[in-house]
């Protein structure tokens, strides 16, 4: 089957999706499920009242099964217990919509994961749990492997002469301000510069960050570099997604990890 | 959805019409001149003189000698031919060949089988435009390396490698070189003495000919092993009943594209161009893939951030257009397009493209028509996206 042969159903809720959007308050809980190599991130939000979902919405990045399956998703659960939502799965989902193309069943119908994931969420919320997170960028750049042959041939610990950088795509790993600032500068030599940070979030002050979005920098969170690549000189990143335990390439020019 | 439009296609890079004028020479050899060309009665001779003739104009068509011109059934078979003949025959000679990291899957793919076989295979990087670099091939060149293997342009992004400088850094080394002119064919002018070139894989139906035909160019002296073994025929390097229709056909095809070429390139620039600017400019936070100028003059490559191409595609299926995209959601293996991954692009922004590729038959208002419906689509999935945040 086409892997984009899809049902009327499943069209139109891809065309006329229903509960886009997000939710606020204190009784509302998200949940965030995706996997990069297939490119679907699924958003679901859901309003809880006496333990019942009375409002779901959603946004979702992916193919049109994954708009459709999320919209059904929310359509689904709205008036349910939240014991029942639990129950809720992929395959229900797929069924309300007519079915799926064999291809999409998994990656493109992970709706129901994130609804399951907004009412652990929401569950945790009110017990009083606190998600903690554990990342440091520093003591990550420790354990990089590399060959000493890539040091100024690609990677390097400073900015001494800038136009080095001149059209190459380079990677800066976060270490504190001075290497959002130095991200910042790289971007008058070339417009390809992405920032990656094991964090979901980095912190940093108003004007810095109104800067760094506006220069065009790529951010990468929940992201760890384990390895240099290349023949001769630095041009492939190992880089793995934390949020999703998946590891992959990137291809580049450059990296900077200041000293 | 509007059913009452006719379809407007701006994927000539994944499938070409049959040009009418080809189809009407074709004709007569389905049906009064159907001979074989190896029988020895008039109704071969017939068919060898349309066969030779066929030839001719297609050595023509890419400044090679006749007897350089080998049929095969399409540029797939065309380029397993060149890389496993080419590496069997000369294993002697090393065991060594190079390629990038940009190449048609026909060409990666028999790559793998050939290291399965034990031969080390090398692939080159290129730069985030796609084009690959002299140094860096040339840095990869090894006492065993027979073999370079680089296509002329991408059937994605529409960049063009330098092919003259890669055909010179080979002759100078003493190493063949081979490339899949497969995407570069009618866009830009080929011509094998001038780039050095050894192997040359062509494609009937990216000239209007039909489906189901190819070309190996081979230069005397690089020789390969045949792949496809039975009755001879092609010297010996290509058995099979020669596929009379397609072969007229793809003369055809090549004789009218040497006499149109210049001013239906002028045209497609028009269109690329256009596309280009307007798409750059109205769209925010909207890229082109591929080089800016060394591109395929048919070819315009977009990513959008915060979307995702199968949606794109859908979304203009519904306005009636056929367009194409670099996605994994849209092909058989959910990867992301190597190529787009190649020139450093993230998978979620590898997801996010759009191609669009002219052809003879495109008018000004398609264009028109789907730069009208670019900006609505973007944002309509922009609205839908988690992920997509404008900047200030």
């Amino acid at each position: 089957m086409k892997s984009t042969k899809y049902s009327e159903k499943v069209l139109d809720h891809f065309r006329n999706p229903r509960n886009v959007g997000t939710l606020e308050g204190d009784d509302v809980a998200s949940g965030v499920v995706g996997n990069p190599t297939c490119g679907d991130i699924m958003e679901v939000f859901i309003k809880v009242k006496d333990d019942r979902i009375v409002d779901a919405k959603f946004r979702t990045f992916g193919c049109a099964s994954a708009i459709a399956t999320s919209s059904m998703t929310t359509e689904m659960v709205k008036g349910m217990t939240l014991d029942e939502a639990m129950k809720v799965k992929r395959d229900d989902v797929a069924g309300e919509l007519d079915g799926l193309p064999p291809i999409k069943l998994h990656c493109s119908n992970l709706a129901a994961d994130a609804l399951h994931e907004a009412i652990e969420s929401y569950r945790r919320k009110e017990s009083g749990e606190v998600d903690e997170s554990e990342c440091d960028d520093i003591a990550q750049t420790e354990h990089i492997v590399s060959k000493t042959e890539f040091e100024n041939n690609g990677l390097y610990r400073a900015i001494g002469d800038p136009t080095v950088f001149d059209d190459q795509r380079t990677l800066v790993i976060y270490t504190g301000e001075p290497s959002i600032k130095a991200a910042i500068k790289l971007t008058d030599h070339t417009d390809r510069v992405i920032l990656l940070t094991c964090d979901k979030d980095i912190k940093m002050p108003d004007d810095l960050n109104t800067l760094l979005s506006n220069v065009g920098v790529k951010i990468l969170y929940q992201s760890k570099l384990l390895e240099i690549r290349g023949d001769f000189e630095v041009e492939r990143a190992l880089i793995k997604n934390l949020d999703e335990d998946e590891e992959y390439e990137l291809f580049i020019d450059a990296i900077v990890i200041l000293a | 959805m509007n059913t009452s439009r006719p379809e407007i296609y701006l994927d000539y890079q994944s499938s070409k019409p049959v040009d009418p004028r080809v189809l009407d020479e074709m004709i007569p050899f389905f049906t009064e001149k159907f001979g074989n060309p190896s029988a020895l009665h008039k109704v071969g001779d017939i068919a060898t003189d349309a066969l030779e003739e066929s030839r001719r104009e297609i050595a023509k068509f890419i400044n090679a000698d006749d007897d350089e011109i080998v049929f095969t059934s399409g540029a797939t078979e065309s380029n397993n031919f060149a890389l496993l003949g080419y590496m069997l025959k000369n294993k002697r000679k090393g065991n060594h060949v190079i390629i990038s990291e940009v190449e048609h899957i026909s060409i990666l793919n028999i790559a793998k089988y050939l290291q399965m076989q034990g031969f080390n295979v090398t692939r080159v990087p290129v730069d985030r435009y796609g084009r690959v670099s002299i140094k860096k091939l040339e840095r990869r060149i090894t006492d065993q390396t027979i073999l370079i293997s680089i296509g002329y342009a991408s059937n994605e992004i529409g960049t063009i490698q330098p092919v003259a400088e890669i055909g010179k850094l080979a002759r100078e080394r003493g190493i063949k070189f081979h490339t899949d002119a497969v995407a570069a064919e009618g866009a830009v002018d080929l011509d094998v003495k001038r780039d050095n070139i050894d192997l040359m894989s062509l494609s009937s139906n990216d000239i209007y000919g039909p489906r189901g035909l190819g070309v190996l160019y081979i230069k005397k002296g690089a020789r390969p092993n045949p792949v496809i073994q039975g009755g001879g025929q092609e010297k010996g390097l290509r058995s099979g009943t020669e596929n009379m229709p397609a072969i007229v056909g793809m003369q055809a095809a090549a004789r009218i594209m040497k006499k149109e070429m210049k001013s239906e390139v002028k045209r497609f620039r028009g269109w690329r161009d256009r596309m280009i600017k307007q798409i750059l400019e109205e769209i925010p936070d909207s890229y082109l893939n591929g080089h800016p100028q060394g591109r395929l003059a048919s070819n315009a490559h977009f990513r959008f951030d915060g979307i995702e191409g199968e949606s794109i595609l859908i979304s203009f299926k519904d306005e009636g257009i056929s367009v194409s995209t670099g996605s994994a959601c849209s092909s058989k293996t959910l990867e992301p397009s190597h190529t787009l991954i190649a020139t450093g692009l993230l998978h979620e922004e590898a997801h996010g493209s759009l191609q669009f590729t002219v052809g003879r038959f495109n008018e000004d208002s398609d264009i028109d028509r789907a730069l009208e419906v670019v900006p609505k689509v973007v944002n309509r999935l922009r609205k839908l996206s988690p992920i997509y945040k404008a900047r200030k």
